[in-house]
């Protein structure tokens, strides 16, 4: 809300400048977001919190400030009119939707002159960010400046039947309002209608039909109390927010319904803009509720953490227009004021003293219970494994979004999770894969022309399911281009990635996890090079995909090189992971290495090789390792020759020459019986 | 001069000359060696009558020990003399650059997010982690959201369906929490949350926050505001200041904003507060024996203050001539 500083001065007199003024706002829950000048002085915009609707008004505010500054709050004084008078025979008011209007006052303005507002009130309006309009229209808009009661005015000759039925639109029915668009109605929207059609929206903005204009001789001037839901109902429907819907959403107090009424009259009569008919036609089908709550002492300061007095509280509850009503010993009985049905609890007072009192005094103290034991979620941990793992692969994590466009990398075969209408292609829906996402940054590198990337990422992905969707962590890894790393020697120069980089990742992972080591699976995922991609496998689960990207998925990213990427899921990593603890003793006894270079055929995978020497071979195998993969001229078409070192150890004692040799024979037959190996000689 | 005075003459003279240990060596062999001068020596001894033969024994293995004596002493200067040379010759260009070891490195939003928890960790804190397609409850109506309201209109949600949204706030982890919790209990989470932003630099519609809070018998206001002091200072370092305004979150109450005052200025860091009472009690919790506090800020924010950055946009942008710096 935009006030400016002259008119809180005039109720709430402080003697402040603007920046004392802001800074007292701001430490009161009010901040002030900037000060601007004006022809009337300094103007303050104050950003009013969704709870304090009362202080959507000058005297709201000014009562805000009076209580902080500890100076004394000046009310808007408004004379009352004498009950009777002509106006209950001009009008018809009903109020059909109780539910939904608990207030609906009139009162009618006769021998009205159209005319501009004084200059004083259209200045205080323009400070406040709101076109001057006519006299009226002017005065019931500083009326809800200045009381938070938004009221509206209707040319009384133009409602039919001299009626004001406050009800529910029916099927079918359409308003144009005051900014001239013609507005359907959804069913059921409170509206206030004459005898036959909507004449406005409650709460929210008029109709054309019943605007009030030069021709205007006599006015009917609403002030009513609509139910918040319902104007947030209507406003949200029409996609419409004004003045008066952003107060009713809020709150206004329903006590000021008939004193903003005659405020307004009073102003009317004042400006010489018409004569107010005696009486108000006041449909109050239920009476406003009165909170009391109570209030004990000793909570005060157990909540706030300092100590303060009976008489510090009471002075702060009353600064805000609180009253105390009793006061039982260490319990206080408060009634709240109609303006703050905020205030419901016990707690919701210690605010207010919190916030009068200022925070500036409260200590710093430390929590001081029971001390409780801190440590990092399993997820947490099993994050932070897995990036250890690729941080020491030399690769580099990215955050990616979470919300992408539905694209080819992105479908893994799962079905995605889409945002109800999302504004853009690229927040449409939740990523199902890592690998789009780390795409982009790889394209925009290109783009920049550093194309040579190793990236990651450790973060969730989304799978819509029959039985509700799926939320899961995923290590996603891609690397394009040897790594640019400016090395002189050549031979500190890396390689560039291939699919055997990606598979060294995912066993580095595996190892990490402790699942033992993966096995790879052809697989049929389209974001692939058919022959140069690999499903992973751990135990009987499928727990990733690795490879080389598809060059068609690949095409937009205007890559020179091939660029490979992994994906595993987390959950499948750690699901196959190894939980017991345990280690395996060292031997203290020399280990012997043999070496074996069987000629094999091409097509024969090495996994089942190494499984057929891993079988054959006997419990002081401690471990295998291919050193050579060779294939040329030497060799037959369509054969390779691998050399596989074989390393034995016992852990009692050394092993003779007799038991290792016999232990290579063993292997170098099953080679040749289960994979058809030869050997030279 | 008998021989032996002259041959032990000749030996020193000769050691003493000897450039390098391969001369020495040679001077050694011609003296001490099986077939060398003094070892030569040994043979007359025969024609020596029987009564002199012990004293020129006794000359010839003295005369023997002093050769060895300028040997090993000479030896010891040319070896370390030569040891040098050798090193000098290896020497090599020190100022070429070091091979680069080929470093992977953590996004400056893990290094932030690995901070913030080691620092709540320290304090008793246990991190919990929660879904960020999130339930409409839990990230709303558990947290005392009145039906229907305008404070809604701060959080600009992502939906699902009716009841399935992206959390706008870690804070909707403290209901999955709270349910059946075990008392006293000190709790965080650090997530991504979602809200329907236009992107500049300092809002997106992607972003990290961390939620801390605490309950036990009569947490105060003043206890959260030692906390954060003590967490703003582990976080940014030296002495700071914490100050509180009055703010509204339909989860706490009272509600305050905290600032901290760090380096001549007062940095607006989050919104915190007392967990409102209706929470505790929608949990069986009685709100009456138990209090609780709760602080929350954005995970961007602390790397933005710690390091200077004035654009939020870096974070999830990835350059890597961004994410190389840190």
């Amino acid at each position: 809300m935009r006030l400016s500083l002259e008119w809180l001065e005039q109720h709430a007199p402080t003697g402040m400048t603007a920046d004392e003024a802001a800074t007292t706002l701001t430490m009161a829950g009010l901040e002030v977001e900037e000060t601007e000048e004006s022809d009337l002085g300094p103007v303050l915009n104050i950003k009013v919190t969704p709870n304090r609707g009362d202080c959507l008004s000058v005297v709201g505010l000014a009562r805000e400030m009076a209580a902080a500054a500890r100076k004394p709050f000046v009310d808007v004084a408004a004379a009352g009119t004498p009950d009777g008078g002509d106006a209950g025979s001009l009008v018809r008011v009903t109020i059909e939707a109780p539910d939904l209007c608990p207030r609906y006052a009139a009162r009618v303005v006769r021998n009205v002159t159209i005319g501009e507002s004084p200059e004083w009130m259209q200045r205080r309006l323009s400070a406040a960010g709101m076109r001057p309009i006519n006299s009226v229209v002017d005065i019931t808009n500083y009326v809800m400046l200045e009381l938070g009661q938004p009221l509206h005015a209707f040319d009384l000759p133009l409602l039919r039947g001299s009626a004001i039925r406050v009800r529910r639109s029916k099927p079918g029915e359409a308003i144009t309002t005051l900014d001239g668009a013609e507005r359907p109605l959804a069913e059921g929207l409170l509206i206030i209608a004459d005898d036959e059609r909507p004449v406005a929206v409650a709460g929210v903005m008029g109709g054309a039909d019943t605007e009030i204009g030069p021709k205007t001789t006599t006015i009917l001037l609403e002030s009513a109390h609509f139910d918040r839901k319902a104007v947030r109902r209507s406003s949200k429907a029409l996609g419409l927010q004004t003045e008066a819907s952003y107060r009713f959403e809020r709150i206004v107090d329903p006590a000021g319904v008939v004193r903003s009424l005659n405020r307004a009259c009073d102003l009317i009569a004042e400006l010489g803009a018409g004569v107010p008919v005696e009486g108000v036609v006041d449909a109050y089908p239920g009476a406003a509720p009165v909170g009391t709550v109570t209030l004990r002492l000793a909570r005060v300061s157990q909540i706030l953490g300092f100590d303060l007095s009976a008489d510090e509280v009471q002075k702060s509850l009353q600064a805000l227009g609180f009253e105390v009503t009793e006061c039982e010993g260490e319990a206080l009985a408060v009634q709240t004021p109609s303006w703050r049905p905020d205030v419901v609890r016990e707690i919701d007072l210690i605010e207010e003293i919190g916030r009068v009192v200022g925070y500036g005094r409260m200590p710093e103290k430390l929590p001081s219970g029971a001390t409780t034991q801190g440590g990092d979620s399993d997820l947490g941990r099993q994050m932070t494994l897995a990036r250890e793992v690729l941080v020491g692969a030399g690769l580099t994590e990215v955050v990616g979004h979470s919300l992408v466009a539905a694209t080819p990398l992105d479908d893994d075969g799962g079905e995605r999770v889409a945002i109800r209408t999302a504004l853009s292609s690229e927040l449409s829906g939740l990523r199902r894969s890592l690998l789009p996402g780390l795409a982009d940054v790889l394209a925009r590198a290109v783009r920049r022309g550093q194309p040579q990337v190793a990236l990651f990422e450790v973060a969730r992905v989304f799978h819509e399911a029959p039985g509700g969707h799926t939320e899961t962590l995923s290590v996603g890894a891609l690397l394009h281009g040897a790594p640019a790393n400016d090395a002189w020697r050549s031979a500190d120069r890396p390689a560039p990635p291939d699919f055997y980089t990606v598979a060294g990742l995912a066993q580095a992972l595996c190892a990490a996890f402790k699942t033992g080591p993966p096995a790879m699976r052809c697989t049929s995922d389209g974001r692939f090079h058919p022959g140069r991609s690999a499903e992973i496998v751990v135990g009987d689960a499928v727990i990733g995909v690795a490879g080389e990207l598809n060059p068609a998925v690949a095409a937009d990213l205007d890559l020179r090189e091939r660029a490979v990427a992994l994906e595993l899921s987390l959950a499948g990593l750690v699901a196959a992971g190894r939980r017991t603890m345990g280690f395996v003793e060292p031997s203290a006894f020399p280990g012997v290495t043999r070496d074996l270079a069987p000629r094999i055929a091409a097509d024969t995978p090495y996994q089942a090789v190494r499984q057929a020497a891993l079988d054959a071979a006997p419990a002081t195998l401690e471990g295998m390792a291919l050193t050579d993969v060779y294939s040329g001229p030497n060799l037959p078409a369509g054969t390779r020759s691998l050399t596989l070192s074989f390393t034995f150890r016992a852990l009692d004692r050394t092993l003779t020459d007799d038991e290792v040799e016999a232990a290579m024979a063993a292997i170098r037959a099953a080679l040749e019986r289960e994979c058809g190996a030869t050997f030279v000689a | 001069m008998d021989d032996l005075t002259r041959l032990v003459a000749e030996a020193e003279a000769e050691v003493a000359t000897a450039a390098s240990t391969a001369q020495l060596a040679r001077v050694e062999a011609a003296y001490l060696g099986g077939k060398g001068a003094l070892q030569a020596q040994l043979k007359t001894i025969g024609s020596l009558p029987k009564e002199e033969r012990p004293g020129f024994g006794a000359r010839l293995n003295a005369a023997k020990a002093t050769v060895l004596a300028s040997i090993e002493a000479r030896h010891g200067d040319l070896a370390a003399v030569e040891a040098q040379e050798r090193l000098a010759a290896e020497s090599i260009d020190i100022t070429l650059p070091g091979a680069p070891p080929l470093l992977g490195r953590i996004h400056p939003l893990t290094r932030t997010i690995q901070q913030v928890k080691s620092v709540l960790i320290g304090l008793g804190f246990r991190i919990v982690d929660g879904p960020e397609l999130e339930d409409y409850a839990y990230n709303f109506a558990a947290l005392n959201y009145p039906e229907d309201h305008p404070a809604f209109d701060e959080q600009m949600t992502f939906y699902v369906d009716d009841t399935r949204l992206l959390r706008t706030q870690t804070t909707a982890l403290q209901g999955r929490t709270l349910r059946g919790a075990r008392l006293p209990l000190r709790c965080a989470t650090v997530g991504r949350c979602f809200r329907y932003e236009a992107v500049d630099a300092t809002h997106h519609h992607t972003f990290h926050q961390v939620d801390v809070f605490m309950v036990d018998e009569g947490v105060a206001m003043a206890d959260l505001k030692g906390a954060l002091k003590q967490f703003a200072g582990a976080m940014f370092g030296g002495d700071v200041q914490v100050r509180f305004r009055p703010d509204y979150f339909p989860f706490v109450e009272p509600g305050v904003d905290y600032s901290i005052y760090w380096q001549g200025r007062w940095l607006e860091l989050g919104g915190a507060g007392l967990i409102h009472p209706n929470i505790l009690e929608s949990h069986g919790i009685d709100s009456e024996r138990y209090s609780g506090f709760a602080f929350g800020l954005g995970i961007e924010r602390i790397h933005m203050i710690q390091n200077g950055v004035t654009d939020l946009r870096w974070y999830l942008a990835n350059d890597l001539r961004f994410l190389r710096q840190f």
